[in-house]
């Protein structure tokens, strides 16, 4: 079953690093007990990632782990195993990944279960969660490990931030909001003081805060180099580029990571070297996380003159400057407004457009930016997090902007029982076909 | 007729009707096709069974039945589900058994028993992976028939990988490889791993113990049953006619019920509904 | 039930429950404005406080789901899904508006789809937050003044803290009087019927906090007055999920032999339990019922000193409720694409087991389209524990 197919080939030098990224990452996990650091089972996305750098708690991220299992199409074995104990197939499948590669190992009496990819991911010393408004397993997932890992202790924190309403001015709800992530990322810092026996050293917390903001401006900056025409660097490579903002935020690697990649898109440029030659069809990855067993199917869309010059997936980050953040002393309260403030511009704009949603502005703003001719979608059948709502996403899109070609894929994150490679390419091909005529009567 | 006493058990299943008249031996078991119709088949093959056992309806002390169609016999005196009726019958006939695998043509179940009572039980969701109806795609799309599915699969040089559970992405995916030249055998092999993966990952909610026999008609597949055993890590026995297990736990929980009934001092109360009657219904 | 006495007042939850909403179409008549709602997160105090007519929303279990697929993909719940079809085809076509509580991503991932395709004249999505310490009652006290402020605009009126103090007791009222029907199923057989149980708790849901108190009140008399008939043994079930609300599962169980005498259901056990602490200021009682009280996954439980203690705090009441009402088995009912329940699952069987009862999990649709599979899981489990 296990058929272990080979990793897409990605189009820069610098992403081509990322595999060692993850790898460390791991092996951090693993390394942590004898380097007297505590791990923590945490989510990505979560705003808990410049607490653990300043504590030196090592992240073992779930998902990540989830997604290498995927990618070697080898998460079957963990997937069967959560489910013999009633965990449905319909459930986060990168949950149920993790859960069933843990059972497995508490069996075996803490022993790493065997053909564990790249050498497994550590045991946690505690778990973090957060009830935030984007996933219901990021607090259920952690309660449900605990089933199995019954002496770690879990802490769930609450992150929101105001939501979506075009008849309601969010400006004056945000403060009330901000106050409330704060004391939450506090609360967070109390607990993690308390497991790992140390005190909080404010002061790196403020400089490894700092180092986050700066990294989200080169990311975006680095990022805005893919406008070019043909495009440096398209999704696929993003897929893996993502991971020192999305795993490794608060550390110089992350920084540097950015650094070399932003070297490296400006020679591309330069020299005209684009992902696809030639680059006919340009297309917005509008909204999913991808099937992590199926990258090759962006290697399918460039074949094809396809390229993704830009994602909403995983750029998880704004121009600081752009999101206008009150000054404050607190590291705390800047984490709390930068998080309520990224979700939050874009109802402005999407205040101003009728009928329009923040997400959408953010697909527009992304369209007319990047210059794309259309927009896909993929929804993952085990995640309602990112992946419900789609529909009504590409919808809207028609509705409030103009009627471009949208694909809509299916497939999932891990379970690759539902994906089927010829179904997917014939569909990649018909729309290829709509591109072909939408481009066509653009230019009548 | 003397003392004896006989009593019917009916399996409705969802491609197959059975039935199996028991005293204090099986006296006959008979399988016909379930149509679209099933009173008017569940009759025929009463009828059949009884005239096999020089019988009339009337001799019978109890009639039990079983499978989805259960419902739909209107000269059973009883209702019990499949899962009660497969653990008795198949108890019957190999009492060392304590899980049981059940693959019919759209369910498929685990069953725990323990001294022949049902400790524990699993059911398929709606969709036909691990069922039969999947063999019955398979086939028909690679041009096999049926039966000779498990054969085909003994001449696999390897199971080619199926990584899809959907029957439908699974017909795409053996209809690729097939143009892509691979052995119909491997593929039929291949097919049979994937159901043996997708009835082991629902069996394992149980607790597995051994012995372990299946049941049904993916018990008739010797390259499914090969596949099971290897999936489970042990020989998986079957029984001599693994269609009949329901039909005869059907009639032996009847034969249970009147004989208790009897030593409480009362006789079985029988359905009103005769043989006869129940043409009124079609 | 045979040979029991016929009641007027489950005459009249017979009729709430088959034509669902007709007092809320009466009431608009009337001119009375009408919010509807989903589930057990949707502070009904406010609501009633407010003089509207709170009507939570239902699906129809018997229809397809025939215009909602356009807007919802099939990985969402499947009840919201069901909800939600209704709503568009115009079951509620009494509403005046909608609170939408922030429950689970099912609800929060399709508040854009609620809000723009139903188009009520009032719309408000109530951010309720999944983990229950100090700054979250804070923070809960917050959004509940945002909800008041947005229906205090709405409907030009003022919404006192007496007249909120008021219905908190009319709700707590209400609640006590439906435990105590509830107590007429602890009999054994119970005086009153699954079946009969779920559709008052169907018509409750419909109707005016007032009315439904005087309903219970009425029935629990005639009930009461109710004789049981000798039956055999037959095996006491309790039925655990989230919005169960329609007879077709009840019936299953009742029409199999056994009795249904307990529920933790979010229409029915989990929110006739927990009251509202009358608090001088009224919104800090319902903060901390709503988040505090309220047993539900969506809301994070993790507190104890240890994970047995956790166990405890998230599912001791079911253990209780075992013991009060002479459980035999208990069904757990999940819908597919749950995650807030579905990982709730391997503790929670694994808990009730504990203390000798036999659980039976099935996750299912919301559609009596796979009635019959259920149903032969839940013959089995009878046949099984009998």
């Amino acid at each position: 079953m296990a058929e272990e197919k080979k990793g897409r080939a990605v189009a820069t030098q610098t992403a081509a690093r990322i595999p060692k990224f993850v790898r460390g990452n791991l092996s951090a996990t693993l390394k942590a007990k004898e380097e007297e650091k505590k791990v923590a089972k945490a989510f990505i996305a979560d705003g808990q990632d410049e607490i653990m750098r300043a504590m030196d708690i090592v992240p073992a991220w779930g998902e990540s782990f989830s997604g290498v299992c995927a990618a070697k199409r080898d998460a079957e074995k963990y997937l069967q195993k959560a489910e013999s104990d009633n965990f449905s197939r319909s459930l986060c499948t990168y949950a149920t990944c993790h859960i069933g590669f843990e059972m497995i190992r508490e069996e075996q009496g803490g022993a790493m279960p065997e053909g564990a990819p790249w050498g497994g991911m550590g045991r946690p010393d505690m778990i973090l969660g957060n009830g935030q408004l984007l996933c219901d397993p990021r607090f259920k997932w952690p309660q449900a490990l605990q089933h199995y890992l019954k002496d770690v202790p879990v802490f769930i924190t609450n992150m929101y931030y105001p939501p979506w309403d075009p008849n309601t001015d969010h400006h004056e709800q945000e403060k009330f909001y901000v106050k409330y992530c704060t004391e939450e990322l506090r609360e967070t810092v109390k607990f993690c003081e308390k497991v790992t026996g140390k005190k909080m050293d404010w002061d790196r917390l403020a400089a490894v805060v700092e180092l986050s903001d700066k990294t989200w401006d080169l990311f975006v900056d680095t990022y805005d180099l893919r406008k070019a025409i043909p495009t440096p660097m398209d999704t696929g490579d993003a897929m893996n580029t993502m991971v020192p903002l999305t795993f490794n935020l608060g550390t110089q690697e992350a920084y540097d990571f950015y650094v070399e990649l932003n070297s490296e898109l400006k020679q591309k440029i330069a020299g005209g070297i684009g992902v696809a030659d030639p680059e006919k069809y340009r297309l917005i990855w509008a909204a999913g996380l991808p099937s992590w067993f199926a990258l090759n199917d962006f290697q399918y869309f460039n074949s094809k003159g396809a390229v993704f010059p830009v994602e909403v997936t995983y750029r998880g980050c704004e121009k600081i400057e752009r999101l206008d953040l009150p000054k404050t002393n607190d590291p705390l309260e800047h984490i709390a407004w930068r998080w309520v403030r990224y979700w939050t511009h874009w109802y402005d704009a999407a205040r101003k457009r009728h009928g329009s949603t923040p997400k959408v502005e953010r697909i527009i703003e992304y369209i007319e930016d990047y210059k794309c001719d259309g927009a896909v979608f993929h929804s993952a059948f085990s995640c309602r997090s990112w992946h419900a709502g789609i529909i009504n996403q590409a919808d809207v899109l028609r509705k409030v902007y103009k009627d471009i070609p949208i694909l809509i894929m299916e497939g999932d994150i891990v379970d690759i029982s539902s994906y089927n490679e010829a179904d997917t390419h014939n569909r990649i091909d018909a729309f290829i076909e709509t591109l072909e005529a939408y481009k066509g009567k653009q230019k009548k | 007729m003397g003392d004896i006493r006989y009593y019917a058990g009916v399996d409705i299943g969802s491609t197959m009707t059975k039935v199996v008249i028991v005293s204090d031996r099986i006296e006959t078991a008979l399988i016909g096709p379930t149509g679209p119709e099933h009173r008017k088949l569940a009759n025929k093959v009463m009828e059949d069974a009884l005239s096999q056992a020089n019988l009339k309806f009337e001799e019978l002390s109890y009639v039990v039945a079983t499978g989805y169609g259960r419902i739909n016999v209107p000269f059973a005196d009883r209702q019990i589900t499949e899962i009660t009726c497969h653990a008795k019958g198949l108890h019957s006939i190999l009492p060392t058994v304590k899980t049981i695998i059940d693959i019919g043509g759209q369910d498929s179940k685990g069953i725990r028993i323990k001294d022949g009572k049902v400790i524990n039980f699993v059911m398929n969701d709606k969709c036909a992976a691990g069922t039969g109806r999947f063999l019955e795609v398979v086939a028909d799309s690679l041009g096999v028939a049926l039966e000779k599915l498990g054969e085909v699969s003994l001449h696999a040089s390897r199971a080619t990988p199926i990584s899809s559970t959907c029957t439908v992405f699974a017909e795409h995916e053996v209809v690729n490889q097939l143009a892509n030249g691979e052995p119909v055998a491997n593929l039929v092999a291949g097919v049979h791993e994937s159901i043996a993966t997708r009835v082991y990952s629902l069996v394992r909610k149980l607790q597995i113990e051994k012995d372990i026999a299946v049941t049904g008609g993916g018990a008739k597949n010797i390259g499914l049953v090969k596949a099971l055993g290897a999936k489970f890590g042990s020989p998986v026995l079957v029984p001599p006619e693994p269609l009949i297990t329901g039909a005869l736990g059907a009639a032996l929980l009847g034969k249970e019920k009147c004989e208790k009934a009897i030593l409480d001092g009362y006789s079985p109360t029988r359905s009103k509904e005769g043989l006869r009657e129940a043409k009124l219904f079609l | 039930m045979t040979g029991l006495a016929n009641s007027k007042g489950l005459e009249t939850a017979e009729k709430y429950y088959t034509q669902y909403g007709a007092r809320a179409t009466e009431l608009k008549k009337e001119g009375r404005k009408v919010i509807g709602y989903m589930s057990a997160l949707a502070p009904v105090e406010i609501l009633t406080a407010a003089g509207v007519v709170p009507v939570r929303l239902k699906g129809f279990v018997d229809e397809a789901i025939t215009k909602g697929d356009a807007y919802m993909e099939s990985i969402i719940c499947p009840f919201v899904r069901n909800a939600f079809d209704a709503a568009i085809k115009g079951r509620f076509s009494f509403m005046d508006g909608m609170v939408l509580p922030h429950q689970c991503d099912s609800i929060d991932r399709t508040n854009d789809v609620w809000s723009s395709y139903l188009n009520l004249p009032y719309w408000h999505f109530l951010n309720v937050p999944h983990v229950t310490d100090d700054p979250s009652i804070e923070f809960m006290k917050e959004i509940l003044r945002v909800f008041i402020g947005t229906l205090e605009k709405f409907l030009g009126t003022k919404i006192t803290d007496a007249a909120i103090a008021q219905a908190i007791k009319a709700h707590n009222e209400n609640r006590r009087l439906m435990r105590g029907l509830y107590d007429l199923r602890k009999s054994n057989p119970p005086l009153i019927s699954g079946v009969e149980m779920m559709k008052v708790l169907v018509a409750a849901m419909s109707i005016p906090v007032d009315e439904s108190s005087a309903l219970i009140r009425g029935i629990t008399e005639d009930v009461k007055k109710r004789t049981a008939p000798a039956d055999g043994n037959r095996k006491r079930i309790m039925i655990i999920g989230d919005q169960i609300d329609h007879t077709a599962i009840p019936e299953s169980i009742e029409n199999t032999g056994a009795w249904l005498v307990a529920d933790d259901l979010s229409i029915g056990g989990k929110i006739y339990w927990p009251e509202v602490d009358e608090t001088a200021d009224p919104l800090q009682g319902i903060a901390e019922r709503y988040l505090r009280k309220l047993k539900i996954p969506t809301t994070f439980v993790g507190d104890g000193n240890t994970y047995e203690e956790n166990l405890e705090a998230r599912f001791g009441h079911l253990k209780q409720r075992i013991a009060e009402f002479k459980v035999d088995g208990a069904i757990l009912f999940i819908y597919k694409y749950c995650d807030p329940y579905g990982f709730e699952v391997p503790a929670m069987k694994s808990y009730i087991e504990s203390g000798g009862t036999p659980v039976l999990y099935l996750e299912d649709e919301y559609s009596t389209s796979t009635l019959a599979r259920v149903k032969t899981r839940i013959e089995a489990f009878l046949e099984m524990i009998a």
